[in-house]
Formats: structure tokens, C-alpha cells, sequence
């Protein structure tokens, strides 16, 4: 790698966030399986390196009955997995979780990782999508919160400023009678970017979330046709409906994964098997 | 006449690139053994154990997590170490293939790929053997399931996998019986 950068490790979240403030080409490493292949191949020049991973509040993975569950930015996605909380309460997120790379990088990989590093094609973010996940963000000037849907500003981009990092997603107790899940399409079996995947969930009232990725320049939560299948009530019939309207809703591309042709035909499809798994 | 051939291609150096950063003392213990090492911080640990501390058995082939030829056990967990940097390893534990065989006699996984001959250029061998030694580690008794979920990140483009399949599981059930025996 080109890049020649110096390491610290802070204790604190307060000298990270100064290491942050003080120069504009310092780079935040937690699981780093991201990071390093930036570096790798010189997509970014970094100069300093903050590894968090030593910093306590970061590592907070706490549900609170009636509130939600707190998932701090050490957390790494095998975690999630082994969770029975994440299984029962929310199991798209279980669902993405496990199909997320290999074993080996989901032991390194996190979930705030994969949010910040902003692929549209992540397999997270539609499963935080249809929970209302919030962003807690901070820097040395303070505190922020950001709902998700609004993190995330184009390919690879977030409105993450260059001295903030973020220090957990929140999500709200679904309750009960909550149910989810996540399926994507892919080349092969085995370890692979989503071609396109669709988490949805049905909350206690029978409304349904959905959300999505790999279908524009951000995942997506597709609030428009939620409200449109919710005001038709959910059956067999709206379901179909939705199937082929979740066209309109998507501006997917073609690329080296699929065609854009058949990202619109599978969105269609996966939505379809998510809420008909739901509604069973 | 020496040509490329003659070298051992395991053995080659790594593409690491010194920086002119200011070095840092590691330390940690890579097989149980204590090490201290002066290096630089942009160093990989895959490049640290194959350059500095000369154990091949980690061998980098995409670079990029992709194909597990590089896994290690690092703190108990199968990572990749062409994904994490030498520094971060600073007071951990390194396992690597190196370590798995006691007083010269190869473990029971390592006879169990033998026997099934579940290898053949041998390249991903030591990745497997790394990624299988965590499975069993955690899950002494693997479903097909489990083996594939634990295999999932590691490729193997001679065998097919069926073979080191069934070494990894007649493994864990000789493991098993030791256990029991002792």
C-alpha cells in the first residue's frame, strides 16, 4: 500500500473524536475489512489511523424492553447472529446478518462498518430500514441523531462529516406480533454481493415495511408503496399488486451483477416471497 | 543455474512496502510463543508472520478476504490476516498452521486431511485447516451445515471440497472420542 500512516489506539472516545478534528485524512478502523481494501488498492490516502476497538462506549449491545436495541460500533456482525434477542425481535436483520461475506469477516466486519462504508448494494441497512433505525453520531462539538434513511446521501457517501464518527444504531422495539425477514438474489451460492435484497417486516397492525438495496444510488426504504399496499390492506391479491408497482419505486442500473431488467423483475419477485413468508 | 523455478513460491516475500513511518514495538504471542518486534505500522499481519517471522503457511492470494488462503486465529476467532494490520494484533494470541501440530506429530485434523487426501496443490491448506481448527474449536460437533457455514469463506480450486469435508468431520468425531477417553 501507498499510504504511510501512523496508528493510534485510543482508550477514550474523546481522543478519537480530537484525532478526528485535528486532521482531515485520519481514517476510523474497527473491523477494518473495508478499510484495508481501500488502502490496498489506494482508494484513499490515509495518514492516520484511529483503531476504536479499544474504546468501551463503542462496544455496547444493549436492549431495553419497550425502548429498543442499542448497537455500538464495535459490534461485529457474527455477534448479531449469535444473538437470540436479534433472532426473536428482529429476524430480517438475523437473516442479512448471516448471509453477510464469510465466516472469517463477519468475525472482524461490524454493522456500523458496513452502514458507513455505504455500498447500495449492503445487506444491513434494508433490514434496519423497515425498524426506524436511528444513527447516533458524535464529534468533538457534540451529539447528533440521524434517522437512517437520511444517512445516507449517494454511492459510498454519507452525511458523516470528516471530524464525526458514529458511535451506534438504535433500533425501536418492534413489540409483539412483530415479524421479518431479509432474501436476496445472488450469482452463486456461497459468499456474494446482493444482486438485489429485500427486507420486510409486519408490525403488530398488519402494516407492512419494506426495504430494499441494490436498486439505486442508496438502499432504500419504499415508504411510498408501503402506504399504498397498507391503504389496500395486506392479501394475496395487494401482494401481487405490489410485486409489479415496486417497479416504479426502484431506479436500479446495470452492472457487472445483473442487468437492470432483472434487478426490476427480482425485486418484484423477492418482495413477493418476503410478504407471502410473513403472511403464512 | 538458479531460476524462479527453483524458489520455493510459498516462500516468496510479500509485497509489503516499508513506510517511512516511525516503527512500533509489537507484542503478542503467535503459538504460544512470546514475540517482540519492531515494526512498521502500515505492515499487514499476514505479512508480518510470513516476512518477518518466516511462517509460510499463511499465504496471500487475493488480498482481500475473499478467498481464506490467509485465515489465522487471532484472540480464539478465524479472521483473514491479509485484512488486519500486524499493529492490531499489539497483546494478542496468533495461531497459525505452524501451531497445530505437537512435538513434531501432526494433529488429528491435519492426519484426518491426509488420510482423506483433502488437498491436492495444497495452496488453501493451511486457510482450511485454520478456518476447520476454529469450527471445532467452538462446535465439536458440526452438522453438514455448520461445516459449510465454517468452510463457507475458505476456496479450493483442486478438490472439490467433498474430501475435506469428510476430513473435517471424521476429525471432530475422533476429537470426540479423545475427549472422552482421556
Amino acid at each position: 500500500m501507498l499510504s504511510q500512516f501512523d496508528y493510534v489506539k485510543p482508550l477514550v472516545l474523546d481522543q478519537a473524536l480530537d484525532a478526528l478534528s485535528r486532521d482531515g485524512d485520519t481514517y476510523i478502523l474497527a473491523g477494518g475489512t473495508d478499510l484495508l481494501i481501500a488502502l490496498r488498492h489506494n482508494l484513499i490516502d490515509a495518514k492516520h489511523i484511529v483503531d476504536i476497538k479499544a474504546i468501551p462506549e463503542l462496544d455496547v449491545f444493549h436492549f431495553e424492553e419497550g425502548k429498543g436495541l442499542e448497537i455500538g460500533a464495535n459490534v461485529v456482525v457474527n455477534q448479531l447472529i449469535d444473538s437470540d434477542l436479534v433472532r426473536d425481535k428482529y429476524k430480517a436483520l438475523y437473516d442479512a446478518a448471516s448471509v453477510l461475506a464469510s465466516y472469517q469477516l463477519r468475525n472482524r466486519a461490524t454493522l456500523v462498518g458496513n452502514l458507513c462504508n455505504a455500498s447500495p448494494g449492503a445487506d444491513l441497512p434494508p433490514a434496519l430500514l423497515i425498524y426506524d433505525a436511528t444513527v447516533k453520531i458524535a464529534s468533538s462539538q457534540g451529539e447528533r441523531t440521524v434517522a437512517l434513511k437520511d444517512f445516507f446521501t449517494g454511492v459510498k457517501k454519507t452525511q458523516l462529516a470528516k471530524n464525526e464518527l458514529v458511535v451506534s444504531v438504535f433500533l425501536p422495539d418492534p413489540g409483539k406480533d412483530d415479524k421479518s425477514c431479509y432474501m436476496r438474489q445472488t450469482r452463486l451460492k456461497g459468499h456474494d454481493l446482493s444482486t438485489v435484497g429485500v427486507a420486510c417486516r409486519l408490525d403488530g397492525q398488519g402494516k407492512a415495511a419494506i426495504g430494499i438495496n441494490a436498486v439505486a444510488i442508496t438502499p432504500l426504504r419504499l415508504s411510498a408503496l408501503e402506504d399504498q399496499l397498507n391503504a389496500k390492506g395486506l392479501n394475496e391479491e395487494s401482494v401481487l399488486w405490489a410485486a409489479e408497482e415496486i417497479k416504479n419505486h426502484i431506479k436500479p442500473i446495470s452492472d457487472v451483477r445483473s442487468s437492470k431488467e432483472y434487478r426490476l423483475h427480482m425485486a418484484g419477485v423477492l418482495l413477493r416471497r418476503c410478504l407471502q413468508q410473513l403472511m403464512d | 543455474m538458479t531460476t524462479h523455478d527453483d524458489k520455493d513460491i510459498c516462500a516468496m516475500e510479500s509485497a509489503h512496502v516499508e513506510s517511512q513511518k516511525r516503527r512500533v514495538v509489537l507484542s503478542l504471542r503467535v503459538n504460544g510463543q512470546a514475540v517482540v518486534e519492531e515494526i512498521d505500522p502500515t505492515m499487514l499481519l499476514l505479512h508480518f508472520l510470513r516476512d518477518r517471522l518466516k511462517l509460510f503457511g499463511a499465504k496471500e492470494s487475493c488480498g482481500e478476504g475473499e478467498c481464506g488462503a490467509c485465515t489465522i486465529i487471532l484472540n480464539g476467532e478465524a479472521v483473514t490476516s491479509c485484512l488486519v494490520l500486524a499493529v492490531e494484533a499489539q497483546g494478542g494470541d496468533v495461531r497459525t498452521v505452524e501451531g497445530l501440530s505437537q512435538g513434531g506429530e501432526l494433529s488429528i485434523l491435519q492426519q484426518e486431511f491426509v488420510f482423506k487426501d483433502a488437498l491436492q496443490c495444497g495452496f488453501c491448506t493451511p486457510g482450511m485447516l485454520m478456518s476447520a481448527r476454529a469450527l471445532l474449536d467452538r462446535n465439536p460437533d458440526p452438522s453438514d451445515e455448520d461445516i459449510k457455514e465454517g468452510l463457507g469463506g475458505n476456496l479450493c480450486r483442486c478438490t472439490g471440497y467433498q474430501q475435506i469435508f469428510d476430513a473435517v468431520k471424521r476429525a471432530a468425531k475422533r476429537e470426540r472420542e479423545e475427549l472422552k477417553g482421556s
